[in-house]
């Protein structure tokens, strides 16, 4: 340039490449666009060694890895972590946290990279001069890569694998990555050079900032961005999880579902009960006229209502619906909330909880990635009611009627509603009937215990947890009309009572004629219920009542049933089935199509041949993700509170 | 032509009487000497800067008039050092003879030599000790082998050589750049500015110098010297910017390099209005 310039002058014609070659020279040089590296090394302006350089200039290359990869975090975490975040305000607060810790983070890195290649610049001696300016640019390379590597793995986990199908999108992702990466890359370098330059004593002359031209750094640019793609193709999943949501077509099967789900039940003190004919409603369902089928249960979704209950309502494992249980943890300041799922999370959550980062909580429906089976039954059309079902608050309009696991306790406070009931209207309606619900509820638990029982002292116990069932049935039937497709109702009474009788703390230290006893009020309790359910039951020749029950936390069998009774039932049948197939099952009965996305499949066995032959299961490839449904969310969360009534219930520690 | 800012006139006038108080026209030849480059006529642009910066960065020019005379008393040191025959052999300066004409080589080292000194001893004087001490050490940098004696040097050797780019910008750097960037943080350094902003004003004076420079070598090309008070085509045997990118890319980059120059005022506001009228006025200027 320098031979060939100077002759063009003398004939006195400069291009406007020469032009452009001579800005990016002067750029390289500092000149014409250098606020970067003021930025980077303002603050180490006034200092000479090395060391305060690398540590002064670090710091400000962190505020701009924390700036520029905290608010990608967040958007990453939200996608990773469904529940997590539940506002802008949610977003904001971890955005806070997670800039906080890529700014320290990003800090440390470029202040070991810079000391790092301080140190090997100086065992260069005399080639430093030399060496310099590559090792500043190897330092950055470094830093780009790493950068540019965590961002499009970043954007594959934002875009939940959408990868290529949104080009557009994508391809700006990945040119915002490119550029951010760039950029801190750029900043390394020139704090590296800066450090090499300042260990030299001032004997080294370097010509300038390296990759300060538009060529280089849109070369770099290109090569980086083609490196992104590929990564992006590279790890892209092999099927996409973010298909189409097709239109569910409902072929009406003329039937209304009913389902009853009774936590706590053993299967052996049921047939022990039901051999000597002391529960003849849920016999029926269970006996001669009924089909059954045996729901082997983990240890670990027994012990946990809300992970078992989730995978019963949507047909997935606990990995594919993400309700991993009913402890949870929130971020102090963000009202979404973090499962622990792991053993390492506990610890970890026990020491953020000591320094109060994070708070207990309670699982919610903004964990759960998969559809219930009322969510389904109701995008396609059917009225559906759900009542007190586990990990349904927050409850979401447009979904039927959903009286939420925190909704009798927002009927006993009062109050603007946050999202425990939904409708909001039917909120302001349960809130005015309330005390003749409790009345009735009384009244029903009274009823269905009868006056002798054959352990009247605990008659108290087993009266507060009948009356917990008998709050969800008359909630139900106040909201569920003749035209209601589908009514679930989650009952806890067996469950509660079971675990306050019998729980491992207190049994233990029970004598044998008390712990007789107890035995026998959870026999009481059992006949109790049976008669509460007769009472509540309505006759409809249409309908088709499901009964699913868990074992609970303390029975000892890890097995839960599944029992039908109604016109399309097949007589006296017994099939085997797996836990998930009990949403897929009630969808079919309903005329709904199954999902071949469901890790579960209509128990066809459990119907009759005319039925089955009428109605061939029909499919669907996805049932699609839950939609962030509005939120009729006014008052104040109950979390606290919720935590305590579960505390007292014996859920959570 | 850009006209001199309005304001200038009396940024210009409160030097002139600050730099009379230092160096009285009368007296002995060396006296004489060092008043004669000093008090001839001259834009000012490098005190005018310093005081301007203080003024931005909250303080009152009269704090910042003896740092300023100092950058001013450097400047007219090195001119006269870059006159001499030994050095660029320059006849004219500020519209007069250049120093060793009219007062024979000696006695211009002299003066030359009295001007640096009388410029770390009124920083001295003026300042507490250890806002003296960074000034000191600020002007002594500027001075240096990193400036321009540095600049100067390598000017020396690039005479009828052809050097690369690089140089030729090292050579800027020392000869002008330097004492423009001491000017602007001198200014700073009085009002006790934070590091940022002495970076941000730092950028300002490196970018402006630079363009002050390329604007030299294109006056040295079209100039008069009627107007610039020196000689022109002086420059013939060297390599300038103007060798690289011709007169019409020259003074392209000489206003790209204002309009950056601009651009680093840009977290100052309206504040720094009087330093872009300055930038304006350098990107136009023909004296």
């Amino acid at each position: 340039m320098t031979s060939t310039g100077q002759d063009r002058d003398r004939n006195g014609s400069h291009t406007e490449a020469d032009i452009d070659e001579l800005r990016q020279r002067l750029r390289s040089l500092g000149y014409l666009d250098a606020g970067v590296d003021r930025f980077v090394l303002g603050s180490a302006r006034e200092t000479r060694t090395p060391s305060a350089i690398a540590l002064l200039s670090s710091l400000r290359i962190g505020a701009l890895g924390g700036l520029l990869l905290g608010p990608a975090a967040v958007v990453g975490l939200g996608g990773r972590m469904p529940g997590l975040i539940t506002s802008t305000q949610d977003a904001i607060v971890l955005a806070v946290y997670l800039i906080s810790f890529f700014a320290i983070a990003t800090s440390a890195a470029a202040f070991v990279a810079c000391l790092a290649v301080a140190w090997m610049a100086r065992r260069m001696g005399t080639e430093m001069s030399n060496r310099a300016r590559r090792l500043s640019v190897a330092a950055g390379i470094v830093v780009t890569l790493i950068c540019l590597v965590y961002l499009t793995l970043w954007w594959q986990t934002a875009s939940a694998g959408l990868g290529w199908s949104a080009p557009v999108r994508t391809m700006l992702a990945l040119a915002v990555a490119v550029g951010i990466s760039l950029l801190l890359g750029h900043a390394v370098t020139v704090t590296a050079l800066a450090v090499i330059v300042a260990s030299s004593g001032h004997s080294l002359q370097v010509p300038g900032v390296p990759g300060s031209s538009w060529g280089t750094s849109l070369a770099a640019g290109a090569l980086g961005f083609v490196g992104a793609a590929v990564l992006l193709v590279a790890t892209a999943p092999a099927e996409s999880s973010q298909t189409h949501t097709p239109a569910l077509t409902v072929v009406p099967s003329g039937v209304r579902v009913r389902v009853l789900a009774i936590d706590g039940l053993d299967p052996a003190v049921f047939e022990e009960l039901r051999a000597a004919k002391q529960v003849p409603f849920l016999s029926a369902v269970f006996g001669a006229a009924s089909a059954s089928l045996n729901l082997p249960i983990t240890e670990t979704d027994r012990r946990d209502p809300a992970r078992a209950w989730t995978t019963i309502a949507t047909g997935q494992p606990v990995e594919r619906h993400g309700v991993y249980g009913l402890e949870t943890r929130r971020v102090a300041g963000v009202q979404g909330r973090v499962p622990l799922e792991r053993t390492a999370a506990r610890v970890v959550s026990a020491a953020t909880d000591l320094l109060r980062l994070t708070t207990p909580s309670v699982a919610s429906g903004t964990e759960r990635q998969e559809k219930t089976f009322w969510e389904v039954a109701s995008e396609a059309g059917l009225r559906t009611v759900v009542v007190n079902w586990w990990a349904t608050w927050p409850a979401p309009t447009g979904s039927g009627i959903v009286i939420s696991d925190r909704a009798t306790l927002r009927l006993e406070r009062g109050g603007a509603p946050d999202a425990e009931i939904a409708p909001a209207d039917t909120y302001e309606r349960l809130r005015q009937r309330w005390p003749a619900i409790k009345a009735q509820a009384a009244d029903l638990a009274t009823r269905a215990l009868g006056s002798s029982i054959a352990t009247p002292e605990l008659r108290p116990l087993l009266q507060r947890s009948l009356e917990l069932d008998a709050d969800q049935i008359a909630l139900a039937s106040e909201v569920a009309g003749e035209t209601t497709d589908l009514v679930a109702v989650y009952l806890p009474g067996l469950d509660i009572a079971q675990h306050a009788l019998l729980s491992p703390a207190d049994g233990q230290s029970a004598s044998a004629s008390a712990l007789s006893q107890r035995l026998q009020a959870i026999r009481d309790y059992y006949v109790a219920l049976d008669r509460l359910l007769a009472l509540t039951a309505v006759a409809s020749p249409n309908e088709v009542l499901f009964v699913v029950t868990a074992p609970g936390r303390v029975a000892g069998g890890g097995e839960g049933r599944l029992a039908a009774r109604g016109p399309i039932v097949r007589d006296r049948a017994v099939v085997q089935g797996r836990v998930t197939d009990v949403s897929p099952t009630i969808l079919y009965a309903l005329g709904v199509p199954a999902s071949r996305e469901t890790a579960g499949a209509p128990l066809l066995g459990l119907f009759s041949d005319a039925f089955t032959t009428r109605y061939p299961v029909r499919h669907v490839l996805t049932y699609g993700r839950p939609s962030n449904r509005p939120l009729e969310r006014q008052g104040q969360p109950l979390d606290q509170e919720m935590i305590d009534r579960l505390r007292s219930l014996g859920y959570v520690r | 032509m850009i006209p001199v800012p309005a304001f200038f006139s009396d940024y210009q006038a409160r030097v002139d009487a600050e730099l009379r108080t230092l160096v009285p026209s009368e007296g002995e030849p060396v006296q004489r000497s060092m008043a004669y480059t000093l008090h001839a006529p001259s834009k000012r642009v490098r005190p005018v800067l310093t005081m301007l910066s203080a003024e931005l960065c909250g303080e009152t020019p009269a704090k910042a008039l003896a740092a300023a005379a100092a950058t001013e008393l450097v400047h007219a040191a090195s001119l006269i050092l870059d006159d001499l025959p030994c050095m660029d052999d320059a006849p004219l300066r500020r519209g007069l003879p250049a120093n060793h004409r009219e007062f024979g080589e000696a006695v211009a080292i002299l003066a030359a030599f009295g001007l640096l000194n009388l410029a770390f001893g009124t920083i001295s004087r003026q300042y507490e000790p250890a806002l003296a001490s960074r000034l000191n050490r600020l002007l002594s940098e500027a001075v240096g082998t990193d400036g321009l004696i540095g600049g100067q040097a390598l000017d020396l050797l690039a005479t009828d050589q052809q050097i690369s780019f690089e140089i030729l910008e090292r050579i800027h750097r020392g000869k002008t750049g330097a004492l423009f960037s001491a000017s602007a943080t001198a200014g700073a350094l009085t009002a006790g500015a934070n590091a940022d902003v002495i970076a941000a004003l730092s950028a300002f004076a490196k970018n402006l110098g630079l363009a002050f420079q390329i604007i030299d070598d294109l006056l040295d090309v079209e100039g008069n010297p009627a107007e610039t008070g020196k000689a022109v085509r002086v420059d013939v045997k060297k390599t300038t910017f103007v060798s690289f990118s011709g007169v019409d890319g020259a003074r392209l980059l000489a206003r790209e390099l204002c309009q950056t120059a601009n651009g680093a005022l840009t977290p100052f506001g309206r504040r720094a209005d009087r330093l872009r009228e300055l930038s304006a006025f350098v990107a136009g200027r023909n004296v």
